[in-house]
C-alpha cells in the first residue's frame, strides 16, 4: 500500500482541489455571495424564512464534488424535449429530487394555499376599488417587460419571467420562471425575495416624493363589515371567473383561493392551521434550498444575472410609481377620502407593503392608521400579479 | 401572420420593443378588465348581502316568512337530531375504570353473586381484582 499515492488520490477527489479545477473558481465565488446572503438573511433578517434557505441551497450545490445537483439534468439539450424524472430519481442528487417540487410547479402552488389561508380578504371586500390600486401596480411589470425585451438581451419568456419580478411575489416569480426560463430561476427567485425585503427602504422615497403633504394626510374612515357568507363566497367566485379566463394560472390562484376558502369556510379549521403553519414551513424549506440549489457559478455568474438584477430592481420601483399615480387619481375622484399611500400597497408582498404605507402615513398625521385601507390593495396585488402571469403564460408557455 | 404573433407564441425567439409594447398594452388591459370585473362582482355580492338585511329591517314579516320556511327546511334535521339521541342512549353505558367486564347473573341476587365472588377469591387465594367472573347462574337441584 502507498500511503503517498492514497493521499494523492484524496487530495485529487476533495472539493479543495476542484476549487482550481476549470470554472472552480466559479463555484468559489458563489460560496463567497452565499456566505453574504446568509450574512442578509441572518444579521439583517431580509426575507430570512426563504433567504437563508437559498443561500444554503447555493452553497451546497456549489461545493465541487458534492454531486447533489445536476443542472444538465433540468436545462441541458436533452431536457428541452422533456425532464427525464425516473432518471433524476435514479441518479440525481439530493437537491435535484427536492428540485422536482419546483419544476413541477408544486412548491408555489403549496406555498400559495398557506399564504390563502393566512391572508385575510375582508379590507379588499369591503372597499372594493382597492382592486384598482391591485391593478395598477401590475403595471411596473409590463414596463420591466418592455425594458428587458430593449436591452436585446433575453429571449420573450426570459424577458416575462424577469418582468415578474415586478410583481413583488416570490412563488409566482418561480411559477412562472419555472416554466419559461428555468435556467433563469435562481437570479429571478433570488432578486425578488431580496427587494421584498428591501421594500421598506425602497419605497418610502417614491411614495415622498410623488404626494403632497395634504395628500399624505388624508384620513380613510371605516369601510362596510363584510359578513362570513361574503368572505366564503369571495374564493369560489375569483376561482371561477379568474380560472375561466385565464386557465394557465389556475393551480396557482386555485390552491390560494382553496387555502383561503379553508380559512373562512369554518368547518377546516384543522386543515387551515395545517396549511398556515405545518405544510407551509415544510414547503419553505424546500423550496428555499432548491432554488438556491440552481444558481451554479456557471450559469449564475452571467452579465445577465447583472441585469435581471437591475431590471428587478427597476420593476420594484415602476410598480411603486405606477400604484401611486393611481392612488392620486382615486384621490381625485374620491374628493380626497382615498389615501393615495395605499396606492403603493398595490405590489403584493403582504403584508410589508402596506405595512410601509401606514408607517408613512402615520409620519403625517399620528392618528392616521392606514393599515387596514392597505391591505385592500396589498392583497389585491398578489391576484392581480397572477393575473399577469396567467397572461404571460398563455402567451409564451405555449 | 404579423410577426408579433410569431414572437408571441414562442419563447426562445427574441422580441422587438414594438411587439413587447404591445403585448404589454394588452396584458395590462387584461388585468384591469379581470380585477374590475372582480371588483363588480365583489360590489354586486356585498349589495346583494346589504339588501337582503336591510329588507328584512324594513319588513319585518317578510323575515317571519323566511324564519318558518327555514324551519320548515330543518323539520327533517331535528328528526334526524331526534334519531340520534335515541342512538346514543341505547349505546352500552362506558365500564368503570378497572375493571375486566361485565358480569352475567342468571337467576342470581347480586348479593348472592358478590358473596360466591369472594368466597372464590379467598378459596383460591387470589386478589378479587385479578379474577374474571363472565357469569353466575344458579342451579336448580
Amino acid at each position: 500500500m502507498n500511503i503517498g499515492e492514497i493521499l494523492k488520490n484524496l487530495w485529487n477527489d476533495s472539493g479543495y482541489n476542484l476549487f482550481g479545477v476549470g470554472d472552480g473558481w466559479k463555484s468559489l465565488l458563489m460560496i463567497i455571495i452565499a456566505l453574504f446572503f446568509l450574512y442578509l438573511g441572518i444579521k439583517k433578517k431580509f426575507e430570512p424564512l426563504l433567504l437563508v434557505g437559498i443561500a444554503f441551497g447555493m452553497l451546497l450545490t456549489n461545493l465541487p464534488g458534492g454531486e447533489m445537483y445536476h443542472p444538465e439534468m433540468w436545462t441541458g439539450a436533452d431536457a428541452v424535449k422533456g425532464v427525464n424524472y425516473l432518471d433524476v430519481l435514479q441518479h440525481g442528487g439530493l437537491l435535484d429530487i427536492l428540485y422536482i417540487g419546483v419544476k413541477t410547479g408544486v412548491y408555489p402552488c403549496l406555498i400559495f394555499m398557506g399564504v390563502g389561508a393566512m391572508t385575510d380578504f375582508g379590507p379588499m371586500l369591503s372597499r372594493p376599488s382597492s382592486l384598482i390600486l391591485g391593478a395598477a401596480a401590475q403595471g411596473g411589470i409590463y414596463l420591466v417587460f418592455i425594458l428587458a425585451a430593449a436591452t436585446g438581451a433575453f429571449t420573450g419568456g426570459e424577458a416575462a419571467s424577469i418582468s415578474i419580478i415586478a410583481g413583488a411575489d416570490g412563488p409566482t416569480a418561480i411559477f412562472l420562471t419555472k416554466t419559461l426560463a428555468p435556467q433563469l430561476l435562481a437570479p429571478i427567485a433570488v432578486a425578488a425575495y431580496s427587494y421584498m425585503a428591501l421594500i421598506p427602504l425602497l419605497q418610502p422615497p417614491f411614495m415622498k416624493m410623488l404626494t403632497t403633504k395634504k395628500e399624505r394626510m388624508a384620513v380613510m374612515t371605516a369601510t362596510r363589515t363584510v359578513s362570513k357568507k361574503e368572505k366564503i363566497i369571495f374564493p369560489i367566485l375569483v376561482t371561477i371567473v379568474v380560472s375561466l379566463l385565464l386557465p394557465s394560472v389556475a393551480p396557482l390562484l386555485g390552491c390560494l383561493m382553496f387555502g383561503n376558502l379553508l380559512k373562512e369556510c369554518g368547518v377546516t379549521e384543522r386543515l387551515s392551521d395545517t396549511a398556515q403553519n405545518a405544510l407551509m414551513n415544510i414547503v419553505t424549506l424546500f423550496l428555499g434550498i432548491s432554488v438556491g440549489a440552481t444558481a451554479v457559478g456557471a450559469t449564475f455568474l452571467t452579465t445577465k444575472t447583472l441585469l435581471i438584477i437591475v431590471l428587478g430592481l427597476a420593476g420594484f420601483v415602476l410598480a411603486t410609481i405606477c400604484g401611486l399615480l393611481i392612488g392620486k387619481l382615486l384621490y381625485v375622484i374620491s374628493k380626497g377620502k382615498i389615501n393615495p399611500l395605499i396606492g403603493s400597497a398595490g405590489v403584493s408582498a403582504v403584508p410589508m407593503a402596506a405595512r410601509v404605507s401606514n408607517t408613512v402615513g402615520l409620519q403625517y398625521n399620528k392618528s392616521n392608521y392606514l393599515l387596514m385601507h392597505a391591505m385592500g390593495p396589498n392583497v389585491a396585488g398578489v391576484i392581480g400579479s397572477a393575473v399577469a402571469a396567467g397572461f404571460l403564460l398563455a402567451v409564451f408557455g405555449a | 401572420m404579423s410577426g408579433f404573433i410569431l414572437c408571441a407564441l414562442d419563447k426562445e425567439a427574441k422580441l422587438g420593443v414594438v411587439d413587447a409594447l404591445l403585448l404589454a398594452i394588452i396584458g395590462i388591459a387584461i388585468v384591469f378588465v379581470v380585477l374590475i370585473a372582480l371588483m363588480l362582482l365583489v360590489s354586486l355580492v356585498g349589495k346583494i348581502f346589504d339588501g337582503s338585511e336591510k329588507l328584512q329591517a324594513e319588513h319585518p314579516e317578510w323575515g317571519e316568512k323566511i324564519a318558518s320556511f327555514k324551519a320548515k327546511l330543518m323539520f327533517w334535521k331535528k328528526e334526524e337530531q331526534e334519531e340520534e339521541e335515541v342512538s346514543v342512549e341505547e349505546t352500552p353505558k362506558e365500564l368503570a375504570k378497572g375493571t375486566c367486564g361485565e358480569l352475567t347473573l342468571v337467576n342470581c341476587e347480586e348479593r348472592d353473586a358478590a358473596m360466591i365472588m369472594a368466597i372464590v377469591a379467598d378459596s383460591l387465594n387470589t386478589p378479587l381484582n385479578e379474577l374474571r367472573f363472565k357469569s353466575i347462574k344458579r342451579v336448580e337441584g
